[in-house]
């Protein structure tokens, strides 16, 4: 009896690490402004489901323009349905919030689990995603917002909306309007990481104020030549459409912009604060 | 001698010296009621130039003047038309009023049908709720653009109706989103009965002085409007037709009289026409701020409802007439074109209407540009009416004055 329970204690003690591993990586992709029904947005998922048999995922943030046209059945299968169907065959869970291009009613399609909000929150392990709605901003969103940072216990906060707050794209470029009601926000509660697409391009930004940006809205949609790099540029592409793989553990964020071609166009970490 | 002709005369003075001094300036750009469009201009350079410091300030003051300070713009606004309505008033003739009425309706409709068709057309179906913020007409500057090309003519009558029961509309049209937002606190129909009531018996007492109707009414009214979550810059509408109320001649709006005896409504406008002007400085130097780079598919939307609105004024009128309706005597289809113009200004009707329908934001922003830009509608007036040679470009008048 007793080299058997050494034999459980010993194998339980080698599959720990491996275990507490696998339970602390949240990993997942991120894409924006994806929903042209175009080619480039089905070979972006084609990477995105290539990148899932390597680093396997089963969460993706769409972060708004997830449709270009008005929604209807052949619209949401068209360009979301069909561009990931292998990914949606493997249970792999979109999570949106709306861009100025979709439709409001579209808070209830299934597909993108709003559950028919604007904006809301969930968990993963250690990271608290906090889906925001920033066509409308108003007091009571900002409220919610509020609340449910300052409730967040989870060591990673990361916030994701449509319009971002920085971003050096030449067409929209950085909200102000928006910044000065969420950054305070983000700052008090120790969010660290924001997602955004609008602009349509990929940019990572230098840290504001701490803050780690992305602006990932080349997901389907492209300007080419739409950066105006700045000294706030940290990295940036606006000559192809791509996804962000992005794996979080409990000290780091890793972070991949992979092209439709499968290029890895930016890669790096950022380092979790000690006081967060 | 009127209010607003002191304030031309003492800058004409001034400028007749050959120096425009500080107070001289102020009494022209008070005159001209140029305050708003300074406040606007004044913005526009901020928010491009140093944003976070702009829309800070305005985060700060949006409530301050867009709930408390326009309260005065609302209350002389209401102030004028109520006396408008009274003998001697333009408006106070209602057989006057059917085919303006009409021509609202139409240009309501032209409104909001083009806007709705540019968006559907658009891939930003989120705008299609700002419908109602189309029906908004600036109602001061399109008076002043029509009174300087007509004076004293039907033709200004004809936009006073107009402008006002737009105006309405688009009030009563934005009720459901204050209704059904859920924040209505409940029990303020009370509160509003009281404000009112206490002004009927103000008006009972026969008290003249403007300040007990202005300070406990108002603010009651304010209270109300307020918990049920309606502008509560409304909240002197309810409670100026129980202030007294002198007779005034045709084409005196937002330019009255002095009172001699200091207590009277026309005090109440004379000693509020500065306070007033303040407070559209404020009004578009807090909202008229937006980003160059706001401008979107909304802002298209929201300048062809303003060309919709004068091709909707114009069919309706015309529709009016083959049914037997006929235009006011003197009034040819040449001024109301000019007309139909000077109402395709939304400004700070639309203005008002967008912020109360939109929170802060890319949405509000679009049709902050649109609305902004609608302002072109009264040179373009101007331009028309001297080219169909109508109002004070009448070929005749010239001669007259030759």
């Amino acid at each position: 009896m007793k080299p058997i329970l050494l034999c459980l204690v010993f194998a339980a003690l080698a599959a720990a690490p491996h275990a507490q591993t696998a339970a602390d990586v949240v990993r997942f992709a991120v894409i924006g402004d994806s929903g042209t029904g175009g080619e480039a947005q089905y070979q972006v998922g084609r990477q995105m489901a290539s990148a899932r048999s390597r680093s396997p995922f089963d969460l993706v943030l769409m972060l708004g323009d997830n449709l270009y046209r008005r929604a209807s059945p052949e619209v949401y299968a068209s360009a979301f349905e069909r561009p990931y169907a292998a990914l949606l065959a493997d249970d792999v869970k979109f999570v949106a919030v709306l861009g100025n291009h979709d439709s409001p009613e579209s808070v209830t399609y299934p597909g993108w689990n709003m559950n028919g909000q604007r904006y809301f929150s969930f968990t993963r392990n250690h990271v608290r995603f906090f889906a925001i709605d920033t066509n409308v901003l108003d007091a009571k969103q900002l409220e919610w917002l509020d609340q449910a940072l300052s409730t967040s216990q989870e060591p990673w906060k990361i916030a994701y909306f449509h319009h971002p707050i920085y971003s050096n794209g030449k067409r929209h470029g950085s909200n102000v309007e928006l910044r000065i009601r969420l950054e305070p926000l983000f700052l008090r509660h120790g969010v660290q990481v924001v997602f955004s697409g609008h602009d349509h391009m990929y940019e990572r930004l230098k840290p504001q104020k701490g803050i780690t940006y992305f602006v990932v809205g080349s997901g389907g949609q492209l300007r080419e030549g739409g950066v105006r790099r700045s000294e706030t540029t940290a990295a940036a592409n606006d000559q192809e459409q791509l996804f962000l793989l992005v794996d979080v553990d409990r000290e780091a964020l890793r972070f991949q912009a992979i092209t439709r071609n499968g290029a890895v166009i930016d890669s790096g970490a950022v380092q979790r604060q000690p006081s967060t | 001698m009127t209010t607003q002709a002191m304030h031309l005369r003492r800058a004409g003075a001034a400028h007749a010296a050959g120096r425009m001094t500080a107070s001289g300036f102020f009494h022209f750009v008070t005159g001209h009621y140029l305050l708003l469009p300074i406040g606007a201009a004044v913005a526009l350079v901020w928010a491009n130039t140093a944003p976070e410091g702009y829309f800070t300030f305005a985060r700060l003051l949006a409530f301050p003047v867009n709930a408390i300070a326009m309260v005065f713009f609302f209350g002389l606004l209401a102030q004028e038309i109520f006396e408008e309505t009274m003998p001697g008033g333009a408006l106070h003739d209602r057989r006057r009023w059917p085919v303006p009425l009409i021509a609202a309706v139409g240009g309501t409709v032209g409104a909001a049908l083009t806007y709705a068709a540019s968006i559907r057309s658009s891939t930003v179906p989120m705008f299609l709720d700002g419908w109602p913020i189309m029906a908004g007409i600036d109602m001061v500057f399109a008076y002043f653009v029509v009174r300087a090309i007509f004076h004293r003519h039907p033709a200004v009558t004809f936009l006073l109706v107009l402008a006002l029961a737009s105006n309405a509309i688009g009030f009563i049209a934005l009720a459901p989103s204050f209704l059904f937002d859920g924040t209505r606190a409940g029990g303020s129909g009370l509160l509003m009965a009281v404000a009112v009531g206490l002004a009927a018996w103000l008006r009972r007492k026969q008290v003249r002085a403007f300040w007990p109707y202005v300070l406990i009414c108002g603010a009651l009214s304010w209270l109300a409007l307020y918990l049920e979550g309606f502008p509560p810059a409304l909240a002197l509408a309810p409670i100026v037709p129980f202030m007294p109320h002198t007779r005034r001649r045709l084409g005196e709006l937002f330019e009255d009289e002095v009172d001699a005896a200091g207590d009277s409504p026309r005090h109440y406008e004379h000693v509020w026409h500065y306070h007033v002007q303040i407070a559209l400085l404020l009004f578009g130097l807090v909202n008229a701020g937006v980003m160059m780079t706001g401008y979107g598919e909304g802002t298209d939307a929201t300048i062809l409802a303003a060309v919709g609105r004068t091709a909707g004024i114009l069919l309706a009128v015309a529709a009016a007439l083959a049914v037997g309706l006929h235009l006011p005597a003197q009034l040819t289809w040449r001024d109301l074109v000019v007309v139909a113009l000077a109402a395709a200004t939304g400004l700070t009707f639309s203005l008002y209407f967008a912020i109360a329908l939109f929170p802060a934001g890319p949405l509000l922003a679009e049709i902050k540009v649109g609305a902004l830009l609608t302002a072109a509608a009264l040179p373009l007036a101007f331009g028309v009416a001297w080219l169909f040679g109508v109002g004070r470009f009448h070929p005749r008048l010239h001669s007259f004055r030759r």
